[in-house]
């Protein structure tokens, strides 16, 4: 599964450095971005299958990067991985269109598991 | 109260203790009831403490357990088997010989009686061969010779004599006439005695042909003559070869001295008593050695003894065998109940430690989620207060920037600085508000906005947005839902996130393998229900008051706990309620009850 | 329209000053009390169109202010602010007769639109009170 394009957003770059080693060493190949502003950029360039997305970041936050990829790149398969678990914004973000919504900490290998099933739904 | 971890209360400043005082500072009573928790969950913590052994030490200490217990059961079966088993066969054994000693005792009396007949027969015959013919006609060689025909048909006399009260031969018939010839026997004692006392029986000796003989002598009234006549003992010998003593057993004649009077099967005339314990008097005696049961009784006037031998071996060889197959079979049993013991044992102490284990598990997982949910009333407590410092600092800085509108720019150096600083204090209180009021779940600070909710529509769009999560983990969400519901007056954003709460829960709760049902009806009293039931690991009723706290959550690590307290919070705001209660699955169920407007489609 | 006439009540001094001299400041004609007893003293000698009641007092229940408050001065419209926001606090209030409800921290813009609110539903509804809120169910 070398192949799935994936790209990892997180304003915490020690963290998310951290999470595409791991990844990594689990065949998944991701590219990063630390804000909200990177991602959208790299989306226009790249359209990556799954998007990793979290939701507090300064400037752009997360529920504005979800809605216009959604607008302008609907194919891209969204994951939501945020640290607040707001119930308000996960119900937001479903009705927006994502695949799932996992809370931090999460498993890494569920992680996994949801990239590669978020990768084999894009048709 | 706050730290009570119940939003419901406004600020009511109790205490909760139930003097029901009024404490000054809500703050004081959050610290009372945190006090009064940490004081239960110490206790608490205390017991559990000694449940808890160190791996290496819990694995000897089940295993002593286990040894314990099967050495007890074991014992408390096979001592009584053992003792049981010991006395019965003591008492049969002691009995078998009892009776032996009996039967013994009763031959021994009938060999008496008949050597007893027997001798006073010879006796008696002699006796009467006096009383009948004259002196001179017995000393009669001829008329020896005819009488001796005629008296020893049976062959039990060896010879006859005659003798006169000088001691010498008058007559004699019998093998040895030639080496008595001429004897005198005046000085031998027999004389004496049968001169004296009329009659005379001798001691058994070994005579003619190695076969024991005696010789018994009678005396006429006028003592002027004697008949003496020797008779042989193979009739003894007979009668005690026929005793049934059994193998190892003997049957013999001592005289009062323990010198034996007839042979020995087993060549040994050696008794444990002393002849002379037995005496006329005192009847057949019994006497037991660990060899041999021994009756005695005395003959001849308490001159012999009758000694009947039997081998304790013979005796009890059948209680012998007999009690080593018991004790063979005993020995199995032990085997047996040892076996059972220890195969039960084991089963029951691992489950017991098994349960032990589990138990110090749950007991583990119950501190923490209690300790979870004790730092997030803590937490909640501290934000709330946080809360009116945040009104105060608010309401001071808006003031500096009103009063700043009213000053003219220049009149102030830095004014532009005043006015960035205080707006930046202002948004930072929003800021500061928005943590705290996330933190309680205060998603919205105005009234709920209420639109015409179609709830069917609204539960089937919820479902789509997990639909791949739930297959993914084989579960599968049925919807059962009441065709013509209602729309109704709602938050339709708000209710989604409380549907998608609980449905989210549910799969939470199955893992994998499972199903979830959804459905709506109407029920009487203007309301509307939608049940969410799954065969998750359902609700204990421990936790199910508690799911509503904020904070509470049974899953470790994610999820701060606040989804069902919020969702509740929401429902309520709507002007509904949460129920759950368990399934007969053993999943939970939770019924989101909400108002329906008359009048509505 | 006009400002409503309005009474804060607030054991916190410095906001209950503060708040004054920003009311006043945009015209509103106001005073304040530290106290539920302070408060009803005021509120029986004036008829104040609002009343902004914190229900967090130090010396006695909110709830209870609230009901003397609109026993004394029925059409009297009270605000109250809280720290808490849950569905029972926010009916309570209501039951007990309360407009509607701020949570705290609320700003001035905010607060003083809902006073506004308030006194404006005083002269509109024919009985001077409040149209009914979400009423639960009983």
């Amino acid at each position: 599964m070398d192949d799935i394009r994936l790209l990892l957003v997180d304003d915490e770059e020690e963290f998310i450095k951290a999470l595409a080693e791991r990844l990594n060493m689990r065949d998944l190949y991701g590219q990063t971005a630390f804000s909200g502003q990177q991602a959208l950029d790299f989306v226009q360039q790249h359209e990556p299958h799954v998007m990793i997305l979290d939701l507090k970041m300064p400037g752009i936050d997360g529920m504005e990067v979800l809605r216009r990829v959604r607008k302008k790149n609907p194919s891209v398969q969204v994951i939501i991985h945020t640290a607040y678990g707001n119930d308000l914004e996960e119900a937001e973000a479903w009705r927006l269109g994502i695949f799932d919504y996992l809370r931090k900490p999460v498993d890494i290998d569920l992680l996994v598991d949801r990239i590669r099933a978020a990768y084999k739904s894009t048709d | 109260m706050v730290a009570g971890g119940s939003l419901d209360s406004i600020n009511r400043p109790r205490s909760w203790t139930s003097d029901g005082v009024c404490l000054p500072f809500p703050w004081i009573g959050a610290k009372a009831k945190a006090k009064h928790k940490f004081f239960n969950m110490k206790m608490y913590a205390a017991t559990i403490e000694k449940d808890v052994l160190e791996p290496r030490s819990r694995n000897a200490y089940y295993f002593r357990q286990k040894v314990l217990i099967i050495l007890l059961m074991t014992m408390v079966s096979v001592i009584p088997l053992v003792g049981i088993s010991y006395f019965s066969f003591q008492y049969f054994k002691n009995s078998w010989i009892d009776r032996t000693s009996v039967e013994l005792a009763s031959l021994a009396d009938s060999r008496k009686e008949t050597i007893e007949l027997f001798l006073a027969n010879q006796n008696n015959q002699l006796n009467g061969l006096i009383d009948q013919y004259p002196a001179e006609h017995l000393s009669d060689q001829n008329n020896l010779e005819a009488l001796f025909q005629a008296v020893n048909k049976s062959g039990v006399i060896t010879d006859l004599d005659v003798i006169d009260q000088t001691g010498a031969h008058l007559a004699y018939v019998g093998p040895f006439s030639s080496q008595l010839a001429g004897r005198n026997y005046s000085q031998a004692d027999w004389f004496a005695q049968t001169m004296r006392q009329g009659e005379y029986t001798s001691d058994i000796f070994t005579g003619f042909r190695g076969v024991p003989h005696i010789v018994v002598a009678a005396a006429n009234p006028e003592r002027t003559m004697i008949l003496r006549e020797t008779i042989n003992l193979d009739l003894f010998n007979s009668l005690l070869a026929s005793a049934e003593v059994g193998d190892g057993g003997d049957a013999f004649i001592i005289n009062r001295n323990g010198e034996p009077q007839t042979a020995s099967r087993l060549d040994s005339t050696a008794t444990p008593f002393s002849p002379q314990d037995v005496s006329a008097d005192s009847g057949t005696k019994v006497f037991t050695t660990n060899d041999y049961i021994y009756s005695a009784t005395s003959l001849k006037n308490g001159d012999w003894v009758l000694v009947l031998k039997e081998s304790m071996d013979t005796l009890l060889s059948e209680y012998n065998s007999a009690r080593n197959k018991a004790g063979a079979l005993i020995l199995l049993a032990i085997l047996l109940i040892a076996t059972v013991a220890t195969v039960l044992t084991n089963s029951i102490i691992n489950r017991i430690r098994v349960a032990d284990e589990q138990r110090t598990a749950l007991n583990e997982r119950m501190r923490e989620v209690e300790k979870m949910a004790l730092v997030g009333r803590l937490a909640a407590s501290v934000s709330h207060e946080i809360n009116n410092p945040l009104q105060i600092i608010e309401n001071q800085a808006g003031w500096i920037s009103e009063l700043l509108e009213d000053e003219k720019q220049g009149r102030i150096s830095d004014f532009n600085e005043y006015e960035d600083a205080v707006e930046k204090i202002r948004s930072h209180v929003r800021r500061a508000k928005s943590i705290t009021h996330g933190l309680l779940g205060f998603s919205r600070v105005e009234a709920a906005e209420h639109e015409k909710t179609d709830v069917n529509q609204l539960i089937a769009e919820t479902i789509s947005f997990l639909e791949n999560k739930a297959a993914d983990n084989r579960i599968s969400i049925t919807t059962d839902l009441q065709e013509n519901l209602p729309s109704i007056r709602t938050d339709p954003a708000q209710l989604q996130q409380v549907f998608l709460n609980i449905v989210t829960n549910a799969i939470d709760a199955i893992g994998h393998d499972g199903s979830i049902t959804v459905g709506t009806r109407t029920i009487p009293g203007g309301r509307m229900v939608a049940e969410f039931s799954d065969t998750g690991h359902g609700l204990p009723e421990d936790i199910r008051k508690k799911i509503y706290e904020p904070f509470f959550s049974t899953k470790k690590g994610e999820n701060a706990g606040l989804g069902l307290s919020i969702s509740r919070n929401i429902v309520q705001r709507l002007g509904g309620d949460i129920e759950s209660s368990n399934n007969a699955q053993g999943g939970s169920i939770f019924q989101v009850f909400l108002p329906v407007e008359p009048g509505s489609i | 329209m006009e400002e409503p006439t309005v009474l804060v009540v607030d054991d916190e001094e410095d906001f209950v000053q503060t708040l004054l001299k920003r009311l006043r400041r945009i015209g509103v004609d106001c005073d304040g009390a530290y106290n539920g007893i302070e408060a009803l003293d005021k509120v029986s000698e004036r008829d104040f169109d609002v009343v902004l009641l914190d229900m967090k007092l130090v010396k006695e229940d909110g709830n209870d202010v609230l009901r003397e408050i609109k026993l004394l001065r029925p059409e009297t419209e009270v605000v109250i602010l809280t720290g808490h926001a849950s569905a029972s606090a926010g009916r309570e209030g209501l039951e007990h007769g309360a407009f509607d409800y701020l949570i705290k921290p609320v700003e001035f813009e905010t607060l003083h639109e809902k006073l506004r609110e308030a006194g404006r539903s005083r002269f509109d509804t024919a009985d001077g009170r409040a149209p009914e809120k979400c009423k639960p169910n009983s």
